[in-house]
């Protein structure tokens, strides 16, 4: 078979893919860049060219830097605890005890739940009346009375971003887990026969075999965290007085709230920037951390 | 005084008894091997003497100090692995150095001990590489400068040399066999190689399923082994085992029509038709001269020169034997030939109890 006609049967074999992608990707990005030049509506006008404008206007307005802020906020620590928090869970699920594989198959559930629904939950956990948080912290004596989690602008970040922990820790501890196991048991003996305390252990031994694993655990994670949406607005809606509100809570407020597409789709374009900005610096990480080993 | 004393030490995992009460005590500078197959208990006994596994029953003392319950480090041991255990992401330098390292010592002197080690070791040219970066013969002399720069009590090895290839294997052994008698050290060596365990043993303990079956020097071992098993386990070609039984004094080969006298103690002890196992090593048989006796007929099937010596595959009756010939030998296959043996390789076992006699 010639092989001119290998590569055209492979391009008539991905020919239906590339159609369907174009048609829900490509044609949708392409048309959003031109939006982001005009100063279209949702409904109503096309919009005319305004070129640079609204660029221009998002990087001046005080809402994109402060909804910046935020999501940096938000996604740094986030991501930090559910590292943290995953990577102690795999260390204690990786010990032999009685009821290790309920506990193992427990955990996943707060991952495996819908986002809506955990931010259903929370929200009850929150509540200002009824929450059982207040009910906790008070019973304990840690709290005088009730107060508003979600309904505080200095506290519904960090709300937030305890759910999103909560929520999202089980995929770190997941992979890290996963990595435990390879960590081969002789490896772990002779650190022990050296002299290596838990720490130590931990540190020179355990750590390098989980680094890889945990790095694409990192990347993932951060990306998602960036864009994130759906939790916040379950529970917040980027309230109270915007101290939650993220990027892309922004980018759907204009688009869809105050209906300026154009400015809209240079915000969502932004987004996308950064996103790829970050995704295109941990590949590079990556390919060090894996040339290095 | 002894360097490490066992004292009936029992491990139950489960149901199931892994070690059934074990004793044992060691000189220092003795090289014990653990000698058996796979599920004896041999290296559970080892990681029991380790710390990685606390036994269910019994004491094991190290330096008359009993170290039951007492963490892997503070046990003056040092251990080497199988698969080697070198940390994949440290260079061979610090691989060696991470026990000194955490036990603080400081880094001059631990630099000094890790080249000391590299230099018996003959791996000083390899300290900035990684463990990747070596071959497997290189990375077990790592993983003995490891335990080595340690100075331990007791050194245990579980089986080290099993992921090596046959020549390095050798090579191997002669060189631990070196640090041995160089540096005197007390040694715990787990293998389920006899060649090893031969050649490398001060004393050898033979296991199985839990016990220590012989526990004596190389030579005691394979001259006088106390049990079939034993006799079976040790020397390559193994023991010929031939059934015989007792008749009007002498041994009888079952199925045939061959007599062998006995020794004045054997007859006088045993029962007339007592059923017996006649273990001969191949290497204590040769080709009968005219006359010869004890001397028995088999018939010569199979013929096979190794280099060294030509291996006989033949049959006494109905029973298969084992000879290990001069490679000179004048025998082809297909003949039938005399062979003889001195009375002193006779190895007479109760074919009952699977005891000597």
């Amino acid at each position: 078979m010639s092989s001119s006609w290998i590569n055209t049967r492979a391009w008539l074999l991905m020919l239906p893919l590339l159609i369907v992608m174009v048609a829900v990707i490509g044609w949708p990005l392409i048309d959003t860049v031109r939006l982001s030049f005009t100063d279209a509506k949702l409904v109503g006008t096309s919009g005319n060219f305004v070129g640079f404008d609204n660029y221009l206007k998002m990087l001046s307005n005080s809402g994109f830097q402060r909804a910046f802020l935020t999501t940096t906020w938000f996604a740094v620590i986030s991501v930090t605890a559910e590292m943290v928090v995953g990577v102690a869970a795999a260390l204690l699920l990786n010990q032999q005890f009685y009821g290790r594989t309920v506990l193992r198959a427990l955990m996943i559930l707060p991952w495996a739940l819908p986002t809506v629904v955990n931010a259903t939950l929370w929200r009850l956990i929150y509540n200002p009346e009824y929450g059982a948080l207040n009910a906790a912290l008070t019973q304990i004596g840690l709290l005088d009375a009730y107060r508003s989690w979600l309904g505080e602008p200095g506290t519904a970040l960090a709300a937030l971003i305890l759910a999103d922990t909560w929520k999202n820790f089980p995929l770190v501890a997941l992979i890290a887990l996963a990595a435990l196991q390879a960590v081969p048991r002789d490896i772990t003996s002779a650190a022990m026969v050296d002299g290596a305390g838990a720490w130590s252990r931990f540190r020179f031994v355990i750590l390098p075999y989980l680094a890889g694993p945990l790095m694409v655990a990192l990347v993932l994670r951060t990306i998602e965290a960036f864009k994130v949406f759906d939790i916040i607005w379950v529970m917040t809606r980027g309230g109270p007085a915007n101290s939650t509100r993220t990027l892309s809570i922004l980018v759907y407020q204009e688009a869809f709230s105050f209906q300026r597409a154009g400015s809209g789709a240079s915000l969502a374009l932004m987004v996308t920037l950064m996103v790829t900005v970050l995704a295109a610096i941990y590949a590079t990480v990556i390919r060090k951390t894996a040339g290095a080993n | 005084m002894s360097a490490l004393d066992i004292i009936g030490v029992r491990k139950r995992y489960g149901t199931v008894d892994t070690l059934k009460g074990i004793d044992l005590s060691l000189d220092s500078g003795e090289f014990l091997v653990l000698l058996g197959p796979s599920g004896c208990g041999k290296s559970t006994l080892l990681n029991i003497i380790a710390g990685l596994a606390e036994p269910t029953g019994g004491d094991v003392r190290i330096d008359d100090r009993s170290v039951v319950g007492v963490h892997p480090k503070d046990r003056d041991i040092a251990m080497v692995f199988q698969s080697y255990a070198l940390y994949p992401n440290m260079s061979v330098e610090r691989n060696i150095g991470f026990g000194l390292e955490m036990r603080k010592v400081p880094a001059a002197e631990r630099a000094e001990a890790v080249k000391t080690a590299a230099k018996i070791l003959q791996i000083e040219n390899l300290l900035e590489r990684r463990p990747s970066e070596l071959s497997g013969g290189q990375r077990q002399r790592v993983a003995i400068g490891r335990a080595l720069v340690r100075n331990p009590q007791v050194f245990l090895f579980d089986e080290p040399l099993s992921n090596l290839d046959a020549k390095l294997r050798m090579e191997m052994r002669t060189e631990l066999k070196r640090l041995h008698q160089m540096l005197g050290t007390t040694v715990v060596y787990v293998t389920h190689d006899q060649i090893e365990a031969m050649t490398l043993a001060t004393r050898i303990a033979v296991m199985r399923n839990g016990q220590i079956e012989q526990l004596a020097t190389p030579a005691e071992i394979y001259e006088r082994p106390t049990t079939l098993y034993v006799a079976g386990f040790v020397g390559s070609p193994s023991m010929n085992m031939l059934d015989a039984h007792i008749a009007d004094g002498v041994a009888r080969i079952d199925s045939s029509d061959v007599v062998i006298p006995l020794p004045y103690e054997t007859s006088a002890k045993g029962r007339p038709d007592q059923k017996l196992v006649l273990g001969i090593r191949p290497e204590s048989l040769r080709l009968a001269s005219d006359g010869e006796a004890p001397a028995f007929e088999a018939n010569v099937e199979v013929v096979e020169l190794t280099g060294p010596e030509l291996v006989i595959s033949a049959t006494v009756g109905q029973q298969r034997i084992t000879a290990s010939l001069s490679p000179k030998s004048d025998i082809q296959a297909g003949t039938r030939r005399r062979f003889a043996l001195d009375a002193d390789a006779l190895h007479i076992f109760d074919k009952e109890t699977e005891k000597r006699l």
